[in-house]
């Protein structure tokens, strides 16, 4: 039924694309009231947004092609991924055969890829200190994450999100078995990492903590609004992606019109994801920079000794 | 396999965890802690293998590795780290390097070992698949690579420590080795413990040495 | 249960009952006892039940209590004139006794169990002889030696959990009448075995512990290591070895580390040393005739033997070079046949007798495990092995000699009684090569 597949689509595209700033919001709120202060309103990321929109675009002098161009090319690539993986409908939709789980994490590495070399065409000291950075830990992300979705693939024996969304929803023993607890347990390790919270990185306005926002410092107007949509847009596809293949598999709906519910019931999911990320957050104090790498060494470690164990136990 | 097979699979795998925990410590006492932990989830395995099968040796065996392994090294070692002298910490520790490097090795020793040796042998062991053992085995060779790598004395125990723990792991989920002898090793590894808590206070670091060479 | 060699076990601890009152005089008394009650046991042959004792258990139980003998009466000089000593002199008799206690319980136990925690236990005992002599150097390598034998024996324990796994018991006799297996857990813990007690009997690459644990120990216990703990770790290896031969394995691992030992031995600069290497050279021949199996068990109990003896007599030898010149280099000692002849004459001797000269026991030894080497048409092995005992010889008596006869010196002979202890023992395996050859040539004519 094309007309339902396309209602499908728009749907999760939409969703993701238009409630990936709320999420963010509610974080910030959420975390300012437990600090006992009043907070941001949890729309505000949506207000940011559109304040840049109508701002005037500067570039820096020296800067090339792929600095004007890389929000655009980000928000393109996180717009695929969104329609690859099981974020909010369980069933493919358009597009969603154009890569699989280790298509995903290429997407992932791609999207990465840009926005470090954007950092670097800026020619600007302080997005090269948040590159350089980035690079120096992405080495062991990257493999974490490629390796962790291999770890939960072995499950199915296939490498398609969506058979393992729904074999993992069925069988509930396999949801203990012990490749797929140290996944998640992986997987929870690198999203926070990846998305830039506390204990790894510090947003806001202490520079010294910056990893990833750090990148994005040198732009301005219209293209500041795309990065940091995008940046929004990374945060909600990893944490679905967590929710829903690792962590809690159940509940996604795929009849029409029942697929509808699935909105509340990722909404939900979601809630719990924001409310263990501010409780980490705030009692955890930030890393040493150095430290950081040990963390994301742990995490590589739990991903392949697992897999690897996996392999030699079946 | 049962579900008690998959809670066993994940307690042992929390042994090996433990060992890379104390892989990647820089403080003394955070690694007798973990090999505390260590000792008491193989107390645990006992225990519940004990239950299984109904044995009370088993349950002696697991009272007797609790007190002897857990509590009574614990003690000895604790008693000689005291509280701020330098010795307790060492640095160079590269934690990031040493786990990845511990990691390859485990690789090389398990699936090589594992894959070539054990499984043309066809156990048959307590607890599910014969693949149980390659926890033991990994714990074993954490052990090995933990002398290897560091330089206090200190560790080296602890690594000495790791590697009987693992063959007691390795005995239980096997064929349980008869008390009298289990206890005579346990015996053996405390008065080494000791032996060695006394040779440590004179000598805590170690490189090589010219007159030793050759 | 038969009481004789539960008394022989016993012996050792008892004189440890008399610490405070003269500790040396009860270790000389019970290691006498136990020359005497080893040597009464042979009557007795063969025992089974709680302990196991067959002709070769009786070999190696008269070598350890005569061993032990030569030794504690070799300390009464040796100990009580170290300066700075790292253990009291009644602390290192109990040691001693300790250690040998733990030796005649490995050698005697019917289970592979009790021989692994044996063997353990003469770890522990022994470790903290090694710091006699306090020095920085002696502290390392006591700690050394503690870390990679035990490191080592542990991986023993692996091959004791699956023998035990595959027999439902760990007792020596049943095991070894049980009429072969052809298992491939078996196997895998006759293999895993080599690696385990090859610690602790010098089988390349796990031998790194030998020079230094030899060199920086007091000359007595040295000679306890060599001429004692060694055999008694591949008598237990041996043991192992018997349940499902694996002699592919074991004679290349054997051949490959004489052959280490002999490269190593050759640019070594310290005497102390050079016996060591030369002591995993000798054990290493005595493993390749055990695997080679038949003659080559006899040949290898006759080297074990008179290297015991001889390499003691070695050992002695130096420590009354060390205690008269306080040094340790063979470059530095020159000309002893001047003022010490006793020493000279055990140096001598017990280095030949290492080496495996006719008509030394060694060499008779060593004869015949090539012979059984050339029988079984191990002909790649038996030229290695001669190669490079003839290397090791061509370097030990090049020393040896150097050190004794080159030149002159003022040394004089330190003390009454430890010239003449080594001189004892340099002199048994000439005995012993003389009798058998002796006897050979009456069979034959």
């Amino acid at each position: 039924m094309l007309v339902y597949t396309l209602i499908r689509t728009l749907t999760q595209y939409f969703f993701v694309v238009l409630m990936a700033p709320l999420f963010a919001g509610i974080i910030a709120n959420l975390k300012a009231k437990v600090e006992s202060r009043k907070g941001p309103s949890i729309f505000q990321p949506y207000y940011d947004i559109f304040k840049y929109m109508k701002k005037q675009v500067l570039i820096p002098k020296g800067s090339g092609l792929i600095f004007k161009y890389a929000p655009f090319i980000l928000f393109g690539i996180y717009s695929l991924i969104a329609l690859i993986v099981p974020i909010v409908i369980p069933e493919p939709i358009f597009f969603t055969a154009s890569a699989d789980f280790l298509g995903g994490a290429i997407l992932f590495s791609l999207a990465a890829f840009v926005k470090i070399a954007a950092a670097f065409d800026s020619r600007s000291n302080f997005t090269a200190l948040g590159a350089v950075r980035a690079l120096s830990f992405n080495f062991l992300s990257e493999a974490t994450l490629i390796t962790v979705f291999f770890a939960v693939s072995l499950i199915t024996n296939t490498n398609n999100p969506y058979t393992t969304n729904s074999f993992l929803a069925s069988h509930f023993i396999q949801n203990i078995s012990l490749e797929h607890i140290f996944a998640t347990i992986a997987f929870f390790m690198l999203f926070l990492y990846e998305t830039g919270k506390i204990p790894l990185e510090s947003s806001g306005l202490a520079e010294l903590g910056m990893i990833d926002e750090g990148m994005s410092y040198e732009y301005s107007g219209k293209l500041l609004s795309l990065s940091k949509w995008s940046g929004y847009m990374k945060q909600y596809i990893l944490g679905a992606i967590f929710l829903n293949v690792f962590f809690i598999p159940w509940g996604l709906q795929s009849s029409f019109p029942g697929f509808l519910l699935d909105i509340p019931v990722m909404f939900l999911k979601w809630l719990l994801l924001i409310a263990i990320v501010v409780i980490i957050e705030t009692t955890l104090a930030k890393m040493r920079l150095f430290r950081i790498q040990d963390y994301l060494a742990t995490s590589f470690t739990f991903s392949i000794l697992f897999l690897i164990f996996s392999v030699v136990i079946a | 396999m049962s579900p008690i097979d998959y809670a066993v699979f994940l307690i042992a795998a929390f042994a090996t965890i433990s060992g890379f925990y104390i892989q990647g410590q820089e403080y003394i006492s955070s690694m007798v802690k973990g090999q505390l932990v260590q000792s008491s989830i193989i107390a645990l395995i006992s225990f519940i293998l004990a239950y299984y099968e109904h044995s009370i040796d088993l349950l002696i065996l697991g009272i007797l590795i609790a007190f002897l392994r857990g509590f009574l090294i614990t003690y000895f070692l604790d008693k000689r780290v005291p509280g701020r002298m330098t010795y307790v910490y060492e640095s160079n520790v590269n934690v990031a390097s040493l786990l990845l490097i511990d990691l390859a090795f485990i690789v090389v020793g398990i699936f090589i070992i594992y894959s070539i040796v054990f499984t043309s042998a066809d156990l048959v062991t307590k607890f599910g698949p014969s693949s149980i053992l390659v926890f033991p085995l990994s714990l074993f060779f954490q052990g090995l690579f933990l002398i290897g790598s560091r330089r206090s004395t200190f560790s080296q125990i602890i690594g000495y420590i790791e590697e009987e723990n693992s063959l007691v792991l390795f005995a239980l989920f096997l064929v349980p080795v008869p008390i009298i002898i289990e206890a005579s090793v346990f015996l053996d590894v405390l008065a080494l413990v000791v032996i060695s808590s006394i040779l440590v206070i004179e000598k805590f670091r170690h490189y090589p040495m010219e007159e030793l060479r050759g | 249960m038969d009481p004789i060699p539960l008394i022989i076990i016993i012996l050792p601890g008892l004189a440890n009952i008399f610490y405070r009152v003269n500790i040396k005089l009860a270790g000389a008394v019970s290691a006498s006892l136990t020359v005497a009650l080893s040597l009464f046991l042979y009557t007795q042959l063969p025992l089974t039940g709680l302990f196991y004792i067959d002709r070769i258990t009786w070999v190696f139980l008269v070598m350890v209590s005569s061993v032990y003998l030569l030794s504690t009466l070799y300390s009464w000089e040796y100990v009580n004139s170290i300066r700075n000593r790292g253990i009291s002199q009644n602390n290192y008799y109990l040691l001693l006794n300790f250690f040998t206690a733990s030796m005649f319980f490995s050698l005697v136990m019917n289970n592979y169990g009790f021989m692994w925690v044996g063997i353990e236990a003469t770890t522990i005992s022994s470790a903290l002889l090694l710091v006699t002599e306090k020095s920085d150097v002696s502290l390392e390598a006591t700690w050394r030696y503690i870390i990679l034998v035990s490191a080592g024996v542990t991986f023993a324990f692996i091959s004791v959990i699956l023998i035990y796994y595959h027999f439902g018991t760990l007792d020596v006799y049943t095991i070894l009448h049980s009429g072969g297996t052809a298992s491939v857990v078996i196997k895998i813990a006759v293999a895993v075995a080599l690696v385990g007690f090859g610690t602790k009997v010098g089988v390349f690459p796990v031998h790194t512990w030998l020079p230094d644990a030899h060199s920086e120990a007091p000359s007595p216990v040295s000679a306890m290591f060599s001429g004692v703990l060694l055999p008694v770790a591949l008598y237990v290896l041996y043991r192992i070895y018997e349940i499902s031969p694996f002699p592919q394995l074991y004679t290349w691992f054997a051949v490959i580390s004489i052959a280490a030992a002999s490269l190593f031995l050759a640019y070594q600069r310290k005497y102390k040393r050079m016996f060591a290497y030369s002591t995993m050279e000798n054990m290493n021949l005595a493993l390749f005739g055990f695997a080679l199996g038949g003659a080559g068990v006899i040949g290898a109990l006759l080297l074990l033997v008179s290297h015991s003896f001889g390499k003691a007599g070695a050992f002695y030898s130096s420590g009354n070079i060390l205690k008269s010149s306080e040094k340790r280099d063979i470059a530095q000692i020159k000309g002893i046949w001047k003022g010490m002849p006793y020493t000279s004459s055990s140096l001598l001797l017990s280095s030949l007798a290492v080496t495996g000269t006719p008509p030394f026991g060694t060499f008779v030894g060593e004869f015949i495990i090539l012979y059984a080497a050339v029988v079984t048409h191990a002909f790649l092995q038996f030229g290695i092995v001669l190669f490079f005992l003839m290397a090791a010889f061509i370097s030990v008596n090049y020393n040896i000699t150097g050190m004794i006869f080159r030149g002159s010196s003022d040394l004089k002979e330190p003390g009454k009684t430890m010239p003449i202890i080594s001189l004892i023992s340099s002199i048994i395996p000439l005995i012993i090569g003389v009798v058998i050859i002796g006897g050979f040539f009456n069979v034959l004519v």
